[in-house]
């Protein structure tokens, strides 16, 4: 970017659906690193676990191509 | 003797009552197989997830529809952009937000999520910047599966 334009690099964004979003989970992933990247706060990770009791028994216990429910916040 | 006569009695009988039980068949060329047809092949199906519309705004209620419709902003408001879609399926929903001045352009913020939609859905993205948007010209391009779904011009005053 040259000098003369501005410093976005503080840009807050996110998004929600009225659909159900799905994640799909990738290496180095964890419950706490995608709450973070969905609702903002590591520490909703629970809700995504509720979400996915179906396919997840424990929650530290995830893997890559994994496809997880993502409730609205 | 009389067996032979009984005989040739009874083939004759018998001749005659296959030639009267015969059919005269038209003496026509004959018709030829009906060629096979060609089915045309099914059309098809719709695309399952496709954008319907989408529009900017400074607010959305809770069906990410928008409250206050916009394309002007002031410096201090988040932007949204509304997208609508039909059909069902898995989908990539892709926001790509840049700032325009001349010729050049910046990325503000790109953003994506995965929906797994069964019918019409509503969907948002937004983006704020703590100490206020420089005025000037933006936009947003909204994606579905990494193909443009549309865009649309922003101004910020």
């Amino acid at each position: 970017m040259s000098d003369d334009m501005p410093d976005f690099s503080n840009v807050k964004g996110g998004s929600s659906s009225t659909a159900t979003k799905v994640y799909v989970v990738v290496a180095g992933d964890s419950l706490s690193k995608i709450a973070k990247r969905e609702y903002g706060n590591a520490k909703e990770w629970n809700r995504i676990f509720e979400a996915n009791k179906d396919i997840l028994k424990d929650p530290d216990k995830i893997f890559p191509g994994q496809t997880l429910k993502i409730p609205p916040q | 003797m009389e067996n032979r006569i009984l005989c040739t009695l009874i083939v004759s009988t018998a001749l005659v009552l296959v030639a009267c039980g015969k059919k005269e068949e038209p003496k026509t060329s004959p018709t030829p197989a009906p060629a096979p047809s060609v089915q045309p092949a099914p059309a098809p199906a719709p695309a399952g997830v496709t954008v319907s519309s989408l529009t900017t705004g400074s607010a959305v209620s809770a069906d990410n529809k928008l409250s206050v419709a916009t394309e002007t902003f002031a410096k201090t408001d988040t932007m949204y952009v509304s997208v609508d879609t039909t059909g069902s399926g898995t989908a990539n929903l892709a926001a790509k937000w840049t700032y325009r001045k001349g010729d050049k352009v910046a990325v503000v913020k790109e953003d994506s999520m995965t929906v797994n939609t069964t019918g019409p859905a509503t969907h948002e993205f937004h983006v704020s910047k703590p100490d206020g948007w420089p005025a000037g010209d933006y936009e947003v391009e909204v994606m579905l599966d990494g193909q443009s779904a549309g865009s649309k011009k922003l101004t910020v005053k």
